[in-house]
């Protein structure tokens, strides 16, 4: 590859060592690909009545998941959530991400720890800690009710708002590198460039940091979104089970219902949906992206 | 003009600590209620107590989980680490389809780790593991850990000087002493970034644990779980405390060892 070589480095080279590999290859072949290949093929078997499933060809798990209008619902339900995860964590993550990309690098290790501190618990005891905060009877509301703002106390719990504070909570982080990450190549003389020509430093803003650093506004988007439509137990706990969405469907399905080919449809369905929004998403970003270099 | 400025700044200085607060919140929160001496956080607060960490300890099936999550964790840490290096070696040094095959390596981080752990499920069931077993929960860790330690060890070697090996073997060193003497020490930092990586996902997985774990192997996350959902008591943010003391030992040693960005970059920039 490189040059000249060693005969050390050439006798390493000619007996590949394939052994090196062969470990974790075989287990995500074998653990991974092999049971998410028997997913799939699942989807298209018959249900069981005492059994999970019955070995009989069927496209019946589709016609009727597709033919069920709640289903639909939570289907439409769970992208929305995925939506607005998404749409959130771009707005605040933003001016974080500005400011994290121009900081000195003494300061910025500490903005780092705060920034992953999330990531570095687990997601029970993340939502632990958001619902001592949300609960009917936890801090906000009992803060809220002591000075009488709204003496009924507010609903921020077991509701939609409640799984979006912890979605966008966890997936802030991701949003936040993505963005920090094109703002950092961009060379702040670019913006001093405009400022010295008179531009203000807001227009100095839209038009130069702002368009540069849409790669990493699309490339969050597309992990946000991602993390967010597949999320599962931050939805159980900050939901409580009143907030179904699809993954909580297909566990549901698989678990208490017994019904593996029904579940096994829900997920492929689930991943079909997230696969077509992402291709739409690159068709804007596509488009977003030539009008911006016309 | 110097006064509309000096405002603008102190709104987007104020608007940048609310948003660190945000993210904090929930860790503060938990700490906060397991040294509060009442059953619930409420304004004002009641006084200070260790109570809920009597509790914790008391509680044999808080305990047992605990070391069984420490151990579960260890032993998938070591397995992640020795495989993932290895693997990380062979592809950016050996292989042909470098592209393809760490595309398939870093699969499992693509996909959610509920569904992993269905399929994992029905998998079992299929080749007679069974569906809770000790075995098939070390495996569903170790698949869901792997691209971490395979990741961060990739990283390291794309910067890592050849010529240097090539010089130790000219020298008469062997295989194994080049790789003991020169690749292991400066291939380091990437390896304990994944495998601190590995541990952390571990002792705190929780989806890929949840349909995998039955009795005899609950996990600690699995074990809070239950607990909340039939009683919502701070004992959990006494576990939650002890378990983000843990979390962040293990996270300032690697900062003091190879930088924190190594954790999510891979080695530093």
């Amino acid at each position: 590859m490189v040059g000249a070589r060693t005969r050390g480095a050439r006798t390493l080279a000619r007996g590949r060592p394939w052994f090196l590999v062969v470990p974790a290859l075989a287990v995500v072949v074998v653990f991974f690909v092999l049971p998410y290949a028997n997913l799939v093929s699942m989807s298209f078997l018959t249900p069981g009545k005492a059994e999970p499933y019955v070995a009989v060809p069927t496209l019946g798990n589709y016609v009727s998941a597709l033919g069920d209008a709640f289903q639909w619902w939570i289907l439409w339900r769970t992208l929305k959530l995925g939506f607005l995860t998404t749409l959130v964590t771009l707005l605040l993550g933003y001016p974080l991400a500005y400011n994290l990309a121009r900081a000195s690098s003494r300061m910025k290790g500490l903005l780092l720890v705060l920034l992953l501190s999330p990531l570095l618990v687990g997601v029970v005891i993340r939502s632990f800690g958001w619902m001592v905060l949300l609960a009917d009877n936890g801090l906000i509301n009992s803060f809220v009710k002591h000075w009488g703002l709204a003496p009924q106390g507010l609903k921020l719990m077991y509701n939609e708002f409640g799984v979006l504070v912890g979605t966008v909570h966890v997936y802030l982080p991701f949003m936040v590198l993505s963005l920090s990450g094109a703002l950092q190549n961009i060379p702040p003389d670019l913006e001093l460039a405009a400022r010295s020509l008179g531009a203000s430093s807001t227009k100095a803003f839209w038009r130069i940091a702002f368009p540069l650093s849409l790669p990493g506004i699309f490339a969050g988007s597309l992990l946000v979104f991602v993390l967010a439509v597949s999320s599962y137990v931050i939805p159980v706990l900050l939901g409580g089970f009143k907030v179904i969405t699809t993954p909580l469907l297909v566990v549901q399905t698989a678990i208490d219902v017994h019904n593996w080919p029904g579940a096994a449809a829900q997920a492929v369905i689930l991943f079909a949906a997230s696969l077509v929004c992402i291709g739409l998403y690159f068709k804007l970003m596509n488009r977003a992206m030539r009008g911006l270099s016309a | 003009m110097t006064r509309r400025r000096w405002l603008a700044r102190a709104v987007f200085v104020t608007l940048i600590a609310l948003l660190y607060g945000f993210l904090v919140a929930p860790i503060v929160i938990v700490v906060a209620a397991s040294l509060n001496a009442g059953r619930f956080l409420v304004f004002p607060p009641a006084g200070l107590s260790l109570q809920w960490y009597v509790k914790f300890l008391n509680s044999e099936p808080f305990i047992r989980s605990f070391f069984f999550s420490l151990r579960l964790a260890a032993l998938t840490t070591i397995i992640t680490t020795v495989i993932g290096t290895a693997a990380a070696l062979y592809v950016v040094r050996y292989a042909r389809r470098k592209d393809a095959l760490r595309m398939l390596l870093v699969a499992p981080l693509q996909l959610p780790g509920i569904m992993t752990s269905l399929a994992l499920l029905i998998f079992y069931y299929a080749i007679g593991l069974g569906g809770t077993s000790y075995v098939g929960l070390l495996i569903g860790h170790v698949v869901v850990c792997t691209p971490y330690a395979f990741l961060t060890v990739i990283a390291v070697l794309y910067n890592f000087d050849r010529s240097l090996e090539e010089a130790a073997r000219s020298l008469g060193a062997g295989s194994i002493t080049t790789f003991r003497r020169i690749t292991l020490p400066i291939i380091k930092g990437g390896v304990i970034s994944g495998a601190v990586f590995s541990f952390i996902t571990s002792f705190d997985q929780f989806p890929v644990s949840l349909l995998l774990s039955g009795v005899g192997t609950t996990t600690l996350p699995i074990q809070v779980f239950d607990y909340l959902r039939f009683s919502f008591d701070p004992t959990a943010a006494a576990v939650g405390t002890v378990n983000i003391l843990i979390t962040l030992a293990v996270v300032l040693m690697t900062e003091r060892l190879g930088g924190l960005e190594s954790l999510y970059w891979g080695g530093r920039q």
